[in-house]
């Protein structure tokens, strides 16, 4: 066997004092490589995701990535169903952050024609995508915390998503899928005492994420294992389309709640935190400060939430209430209509994104002036960021590709719609 | 009802905030290359939140690349490339791009008209963002890029047939295979 | 052994021992693809903890797990890959199909989805709900358990059905 070459060097950290052995991989491969399917069933728990690399050692030469493995034709049953049927399969897109995809999909709707969401459904509505956004960056972290070894961070994590849906079952009655949002409105009011709960469970997930702040941030083995990999730069990430916590990591300051602000969020006070490097710590580091801008902004919420309808009371979207269905015969024929046939939505087109959790959520709907949309097209942040996976794991190590993976947040429901 | 009389609460007030932009933007456009733009379509007399501006095939790269590297117009973000299927006569596929300009925050949608069989060209050399998207156009809608790197199936099975978005396949009924889809070593040279 | 084949008092002793062996450590291999995989996770972690039931040992590698937990849809692109884990598991191995999507479909009857993961390997238990509440999967695997208790794959039992019908036919 050849010798190696052992060069100390202390780039590979960048943390002085903190060396890495760098050997010169010819020595000893030759130049024999072996090609490894990391295939869609694979120990990183991110959904059916394929990888196949050309490794010289341990070293990724060149890699290319498919989906498609989870692919459920949504874009396709968006053109059989009618708009309020659609709902339902909005959740399954970001499966971790259903509430986001909710009133996304409502906002499009709603836009296309013309209505105005009463005040009390838009507070409600903004609590649900910034609660679904705490819980989507603690699933991100706590799975990447996971892959690298550190299990009861992932722990400390789940418990306060455990509690977190305890709150949306007592708000909507399911825990993950929850199509709670309806055209126009929301489907059920918020229960007496809920935004007390909910005030409860932010002062203690601050206290859980501080907690979790310590454990990970300034430890000498999480360091190594994530400043300087997969660094992605800024130019790269306008190139490749990146949105969301994935962009800011690496100095793009762009997060379209404050930039074109919809719903309230012009009322409510909150900082975009940016980082500079683009590596996965720092992708870590935002996620982290954007649960606590989060928690503010639930707070804030919270507060402003006064009484009111939550539905708007328009012919078209609205369903009638139970009472009126069950006594009246008008009621009946318009409940029987509205689902049977559905709702004709005026001809038009529009694109509306949103800041979800992962990045820039967007649906492009074009309707002919029927129940049924024309065309369902869902801009999922998850396939740019994706794409980018082999860009930033080629050169790198297997262990640094497990890193970046969980790190992307690639969500397979977003990725296959 | 009219999807121009958009409340704030719902979404911004793009007309008014960009308004005189747009207009400035596509006349700077038709100026710089003639005959590219073919029709707009304006969300003052047409139902849509930005303008639609209608390219011819051949132009959509210089066109991208001005609104891009412009400096009134900075369009330096795709946001999507998709397609929908139109039964136009003047081409069955409408190919739909996105754009956005983070620094001003606006967006623009462009359009090319494709009838089956014509090609068009890939923006993967504007945005290597949109070899992906590209390819899942092809698969979906079977609209083929001409200069993509490599355009091959990437929601479906690479031995699907059939385009599973077109109006005139079936949501149901499915294809079965056997085996896995094998590893494809010309991807790793 | 008696005269006619069946097992005597000793060894169905030692059967009862083996099965509750077996069903008390049944270690599960997590094929969560979409939704449900997330709902598999909450119930391995600490709010509904299925370690309490020896599932605690999750192991990723088809050879070393007896249970495959198929949560999540498996379409048409999945469905070789599934076929292949599942051959590679060794006896005795048990499929929990956790979910609707898994189960049937789901609400997805669509060109790319098989309706059923039935249509490719054979299940054990079914879990049915969008996703399934933690607690109707601690359910499932409680009457999964029992199944193991009374000593047969479901494979072993079809197999065996089908002997008895040939030997009926003879």
């Amino acid at each position: 066997m050849a010798q190696m070459n052992d060069k100390i060097s202390e780039l590979q950290t960048g943390i002085p004092g903190h060396y890495a052995l760098e050997h010169d991989p010819d020595d000893l491969w030759g130049e024999s490589r072996v090609i490894v399917n990391i295939g869609p069933t694979h120990p990183a728990m991110h959904g059916a995701l394929r990888m196949v690399a050309k490794l010289n050692g341990e070293t990724i030469e060149k890699s290319y990535c498919e989906f498609g493995y989870t692919h459920r034709a949504k874009e396709k049953l968006g053109e059989n169903r009618t708009y309020h049927q659609f709902i339902v399969y909005t959740d399954r897109l970001n499966y971790c952050s259903a509430l986001t995809n909710n009133v996304t999909y409502a906002m499009s709707i709603e836009r296309l024609m013309g209505l105005e969401v009463p005040e009390r459904a838009i507070w409600l509505r903004m609590i649900s995508v910034e609660l679904a956004r705490v819980i989507d960056h603690l699933i991100c972290i706590g799975i990447s915390a996971v892959d690298l070894g550190a299990f009861s961070f992932f722990l400390y994590g789940f418990q306060q998503r455990e509690e977190a849906y305890s709150l949306i079952e007592a708000l909507c009655g399911a825990r993950l899928t929850t199509s709670y949002t309806r055209i126009g409105g929301l489907a059920n009011d918020a229960p007496d005492g809920w935004e007390r709960q909910v005030k409860e469970w932010v002062k203690k997930t601050r206290k859980v994420i501080d907690e979790m702040d310590e454990l990970l941030t300034g430890n000498r083995i999480w360091h190594q294992r994530t400043v300087g990999v997969g660094a992605i730069s800024k130019e790269d990430c306008l190139r490749y389309s990146f949105t969301g916590p994935n962009a800011r990591a690496s100095g793009l300051d762009v997060d379209l709640r404050r930039d074109s602000p919809t719903m309230f969020y012009r009322d409510v006070e909150f900082d975009v935190p940016v980082a500079q490097n683009g590596d996965v710590f720092d992708r870590y580091l935002i996620r982290l400060e954007e649960i606590r801008q989060s928690l503010n902004i639930i707070t804030q919420c919270c507060e402003k939430l006064k009484k009111g309808p939550i539905w708007v009371e328009d012919k078209r979207v609205r369903i009638p209430d139970k009472d009126v269905v069950h006594n009246t015969m008008e009621g009946l024929i318009h409940h029987f209509k509205f689902f049977m046939t559905g709702f004709d939505v005026p001809a038009g087109e529009a694109y509306t994104p949103f800041e979800a959790s992962n990045g820039e959520l967007g649906f492009y709907v074009v309707s002919k002036g029927g129940p049924y949309a024309h065309r369902m097209r869902i801009r999922g942040p998850s396939v740019f960021h994706y794409q980018a996976l082999s860009k930033m794991a080629d050169g790198g190590k297997i262990g640094d590709m497990v890193a970046i993976l969980g790190s992307i947040n690639v969500i397979a429901g977003e990725l296959d719609r | 009802m009219d999807i121009r009389t958009r409340v704030s609460t719902i979404y911004g007030d793009q007309i008014e905030r960009f308004g005189a932009q747009w207009k400035a933007q596509v006349e700077e456009l038709r100026a710089a290359h003639p005959g590219a733009v073919e029709s707009v379509l304006w969300p003052e007399s047409y139902p849509t939140d930005v303008p639609i501006v209608f390219v011819t095939r051949d132009q959509i790269l210089t066109v991208l690349t001005q609104l891009r590297d412009n400096p009134g117009m900075e369009y330096n973000f795709l946001s999507d490339i998709t397609a929908t299927d139109e039964g136009d006569e003047h081409g069955r596929f409408h190919v739909v791009y996105h754009l956005f300009s983070p620094k001003n925050g606006w967006r623009l949608r462009l359009k090319v008209r494709v009838s089956e069989g014509q090609e068009v060209p890939s923006a993967t050399a504007v945005w290597p963002a949109a070899n992906w998207v590209e390819r899942e156009v092809w698969d979906m809608f079977g609209v083929k890029f001409s200069g993509h790197p490599d355009l091959r199936r990437i929601l479906m099975d690479q031995r699907w047939v059939g385009h599973p978005l077109r109006k005139d396949y079936p949501l149901r009924g499915y294809q079965l295979f056997p085996d896995p889809a094998p590893v494809d070593q010309s991807l790793l040279e | 052994m008696s005269k006619d084949g069946s097992a005597a008092y000793f060894t169905t002793r030692l059967d009862d021992f083996v099965n509750w062996g077996r069903k008390n450590s049944l270690w599960p291999l997590p094929f969560g693809t979409s939704c449900c995989g997330i709902e598999m996770m909450a119930t391995l972690a600490s709010g509904y903890d299925m370690a309490r039931f020896g599932a605690e040992a999750i192991r990723f590698s088809p050879r070393q797990a007896d249970l495959l937990i198929v949560a999540g849809i498996i379409n048409t692109k999945m469905a070789p890959v599934l076929k292949n884990v599942y051959d590679q598991m060794s006896e005795p191995k048990w499929v929990m199909s956790f979910g609707a999507c898994a189960s049937s479909g789901g609400i997805f009857n669509v060109y790319s989805v098989t309706q059923g993961i039935d249509t490719v390997i054979p299940v054990d238990v079914y879990v049915p709900g969008c996703p399934p509440a933690p607690e109707g999967v601690l359910h499932a695997l409680m009457r999964l358990q029992e199944r193991v208790a009374q000593g047969e794959t479901f494979a072993q039992r079809r197999e065996r059905q089908m002997r008895n019908k040939l030997e009926l036919e003879r």
